[in-house]
């Protein structure tokens, strides 16, 4: 049996995800200034959305004067893949947590977040997502109000080379169910990976339905070509 | 201020939702066979087409890193090595 998930490892986990969220809102952070927000506007941003590509989406129809309905919409279509993954989410929650808690670590669910957690085979306990979503929000809420301020302060290179952070953790991630799981993965993976390639590149689709469109279509193929899946949960 | 907290809800509303809904546990076999696959499928559109895009004409900087990562990864547990050794490499392939 595997031992209980903490909240040290939820911080330690959530830390690449810190470094990763850091110089991407620094960018927002720089948006938001470019757009005219003040400071306190751009914080209240990264602390009340917490979704990268929804907040630049949301930022940049501000910019150009959209009206409110269709903020809300497409914010809400560019968001959609967290409702996926949240279901999955909850489905692993250890049991008993309720009401406010559960308002709390929804508001955390990210991209970043999900990936890293629900590959764990324990029962994911408040504690350690507590300290996995806090550390990858703080990283962004603080990169956030860094960047307005401060503008970005690497070199382009450096700063290039550091944006590989989030990429190297879900190919880590990937590498490592690939030796547990076997060849399945890589093909569930290949195949959203391709589909989601060839919606933005080729369709022009937007990253919100590209994202949602090859993971649940790549999800649906793996279930129809797998008898048992018992050994992925 | 009205536009950040409307986005803000529409964000909210869609995180929430499974964790309140609870028809998710009665789902058809099929579909809760799907949502088990669901951590390995979003795995994909995480890492590509971005990993690539972002680089522009150094399109191959972003790969060598994670090819690092992933051998890295596939032979030992641990993550912080693998992010650090991708940084490295990505970083040499821009300046080369």
């Amino acid at each position: 049996m595997q031992p209980e998930l903490t909240f040290k490892q939820g911080c330690q986990e959530g830390f690449p995800i810190f470094v990763g969220y850091f110089p991407t809102a620094m960018a927002f952070g720089l948006v938001c200034r470019d757009l005219g927000l003040r400071i306190w506007e751009a914080v209240l941003f990264s602390l009340t959305n917490f979704a990268g590509s929804g907040q630049f989406l949301a930022a940049n129809l501000m910019g150009k004067g959209a009206i409110l309905a269709e903020i809300f919409i497409s914010v809400m279509l560019v968001n959609l893949r967290y409702s996926f993954m949240g279901a999955e989410l909850s489905r692993k929650l250890a049991k008993g947590i309720g009401g406010w808690q559960r308002v709390l670590l929804a508001h955390g669910t990210t991209d970043e977040v999900f990936s890293v957690a629900v590959l764990h085979a324990q029962p994911i306990t408040k504690q350690y997502l507590a300290g996995l979503e806090g550390t990858a929000y703080l990283g962004w809420v603080s990169g956030t109000a860094v960047g307005f301020l401060v503008g970005m302060i690497l070199p382009s290179a450096l700063q290039l080379a550091v944006g590989v952070t989030l990429y190297a953790m879900f190919s880590s991630l990937l590498a490592q169910e690939f030796r547990q799981k076997g060849g399945r993965v890589i093909l569930i993976a290949g195949l959203s990976a391709v589909l989601n390639s060839i919606l933005i590149i080729v369709c022009k689709f937007g990253v919100g339905w590209a994202f949602v469109i090859s993971m649940l279509a790549a999800s649906f193929i793996g279930a129809a070509l797998t008898d048992e899946v018992q050994e992925y949960v | 201020m009205v536009p950040i907290l409307l986005s803000a809800l529409a964000t909210f509303l869609v995180r929430a939702l499974p964790y309140y809904a609870t028809f998710l546990d009665r789902l058809p076999k099929f579909l809760s066979k799907s949502l088990k696959l669901l951590p390995i499928a979003a795995l994909g559109p995480l890492i590509f087409p971005g990993v690539i895009l972002d680089y522009q004409q150094n399109w191959y900087a972003g790969l060598l890193g994670i090819l690092a990562a992933s051998i890295f990864a596939y032979r030992k547990r641990g993550m912080i090595i693998p992010i650090l050794l991708s940084i490295g490499v990505t970083y040499l392939a821009l300046l080369v």
